[in-house]
């Protein structure tokens, strides 16, 4: 059953309201489960981490919170009125000599009808570059998108999605395809995001040390939710065997939890 | 044969003014064609047609059925286009290989059954087309097919931009993905009906594809990508009968080759496509 309600206001004990609750949601794809039994609170001003083994249902807990993929069971409850959401895929599967550059994409990607022939419209421009230079990447607008480099590519994502002015930004594995310079901008770009414009974040990353440094909680995922909590408590080792299990490795202890970036 | 004297025959005005409207609507139906990586589906739809043309006539010839045959093509190629599109989509085998078996057999399909009617002329009409069998009729369905076709193209380009750049932005932006994506398929699989005639069933993907490989290679962005392809797809099939005239060549592989030599042009003069401000 597919439920997708509103939640009545709700304030925490922090004082912060609930932007989304998840009820009970389970995910089946055809005889297997994704996720099963899934209550989770996404909280207003939160920085909210999934983490987990491949095939723990991350990515599939991401896509029901956007409705792209059908609850077997349980509910998604959005706040009143409900937070506009801005989505950051993991990549784009495009041809890369496909010639579009950053600018139209953003065009395409932002809301209302697209310039004539693939065009920017130039009501569309002021938003695109303001859009662009809040993520420090305004000098690729004319760009080829095929062109950029992993780390530009997840900035201009970034900037598409804030061009629907979200209160809650999803970001599947923004990481994974960047190097480890380019990982720690990334990080920074998010916070300042969420501190100046008072985003919500939910992201995936299977990269801990990341994780530690950028979520405010973090729930760990295998089938089901293993843990929900600080990234002090769920990234000790205890919680990551029992998300990962025995074989996990590095240790918890490696990732050095030095939250003073933060 | 000066221009005049071209002009002044009846079939031969309605082959260029035919030239004129498919074929920049192939060029646009191209680019999203070649970009979303449907090029072998449009081949194979094209080539899948001999077995709605061999279906019209077994209905004619056995049952008595008098109907037109573009609409028996027409029918055929659409249920055919939905039926790869869902299994595509749906099914557990890969795209490209749902629409190889289902060609493969169409086309064996057609072959049987026009070898059993003994019409081995009708083959090499629906293998090869001719331009020059254009009357007002074939018009008012290329110029029907154009404003439909290309007008729902023309709405729908963010739509079929973001879904070819991210099907799961597109989604997330509650994009119709999957209305779409049908619909897609049925506007190549009626742009192939209505071309057969032009080009038939071995050379029409040409007029799709090519014009959109052409302009990518000089274009720097998609708008630049969109007005290329176009122009491309008006002017190298105008040339190509133009050629067919003057060197008395079949219509078809003239115009397929003019848009051959238009693509080696492009990719020639590629290094210097930005010198020439088309970047």
């Amino acid at each position: 059953m597919i439920a997708v309600s509103p939640l009545p206001h709700t304030e925490l004990e922090d004082g912060r309201g609930a932007l989304v609750k998840l009820d009970a949601v389970g995910v089946r794809y055809g005889s297997q489960w994704a996720l099963r039994g899934i209550d989770l609170t996404i909280r207003e001003g939160d920085r909210l981490a999934l983490i987990g083994p491949n095939g723990a249902g991350k990515s599939t807990l991401l896509k029901s919170l956007l409705g792209m993929v059908p609850l077997t069971e349980g509910s998604v409850h959005l706040s009143q009125p409900p937070p506009t959401i801005g989505y950051v895929p993991q990549r784009l599967h495009f041809d890369a000599s496909f010639p579009i550059s950053v600018e139209e994409f953003m065009a395409v990607a932002a809301p209302g009808s697209s310039g004539w022939f693939g065009g920017v419209p130039a009501s569309k421009k002021p938003m695109i570059m303001a859009s662009l230079e809040q993520v420090d990447a305004a000098i690729l607008a004319r760009k080829k998108l095929g062109a950029l480099s992993g780390g530009e590519l997840q900035r201009v994502l970034i900037a598409a999605a804030l061009l629907q002015n979200p209160r809650l930004l999803i970001l599947d594995e923004p990481a994974s395809s960047i190097d480890r310079r380019g990982a720690a901008s990334l990080q920074t770009l998010l916070l300042s995001l969420h501190r100046e414009c008072g985003l919500t974040l939910v992201f995936v990353s299977h990269d801990l040390h990341w994780v530690s440094h950028l979520a405010s909680r973090v729930a760990c995922l295998n089938g089901t939710l293993c843990g929900l909590g600080s990234p002090e408590e769920m990234l000790s080792e205890h919680h990551l065997e029992e998300t990962y299990g025995d074989s996990f490795y590095p240790k918890a202890g490696s990732f050095g939890l030095d939250r003073r970036a933060v | 044969m000066s221009l005049s004297d071209v002009w002044s025959y009846e079939f031969m005005r309605y082959a260029i003014l035919s030239a004129m409207i498919l074929g920049p609507l192939c060029a646009l139906l191209g680019v999203f064609v070649t970009l979303r990586g449907m090029a072998f589906f449009s081949d194979a739809l094209a080539h899948s047609a001999i077995a709605g043309v061999a279906l019209g006539f077994l209905m004619e010839e056995k049952f008595g059925l008098q109907m037109d045959p573009m609409l028996v093509v027409l029918a055929f190629s659409l249920l055919l286009a939905g039926a790869m599109a869902w299994l595509s989509r749906n099914g557990t085998l890969a795209p490209d290989t749902v629409i190889a078996f289902s060609f493969t057999g169409c086309v064996a399909f057609g072959v049987i059954v026009i070898s059993m009617l003994g019409n081995y002329r009708l083959l090499d009409g629906i293998l090869f087309g001719s331009i020059y069998a254009n009357g007002p009729q074939d018009l008012l369905r290329q110029g029907t097919l154009a404003l439909v076709a290309g007008g729902f193209l023309i709405s729908q380009m963010r739509s079929y931009t973001l879904m070819t750049l991210s099907p799961e932005l597109a989604h997330a932006q509650r994009v119709k993905s999957a209305i779409l994506h049908y619909l897609f398929a049925l506007l190549v699989a009626a742009t192939v009906v209505v071309c057969l005639k032009m080009l038939g069933a071995l050379l029409l993907s040409a007029l799709i594809v090519i014009p959109a490989a052409a302009a990518k290679l000089l274009s720097g962005n998609f708008r630049t990508l969109l007005v290329t392809s176009m122009i491309v797809g008006l002017f190298a099939p105008l040339l190509g009968v133009w050629t067919s005239i003057q060197l008395d060549l079949p219509s078809g592989p003239a115009i397929v080759m003019c848009n051959v030599l238009v693509l080696l042009c492009c990719y020639m003069i590629r290094p210097f496509a930005s010198r020439l401000a088309l970047s």
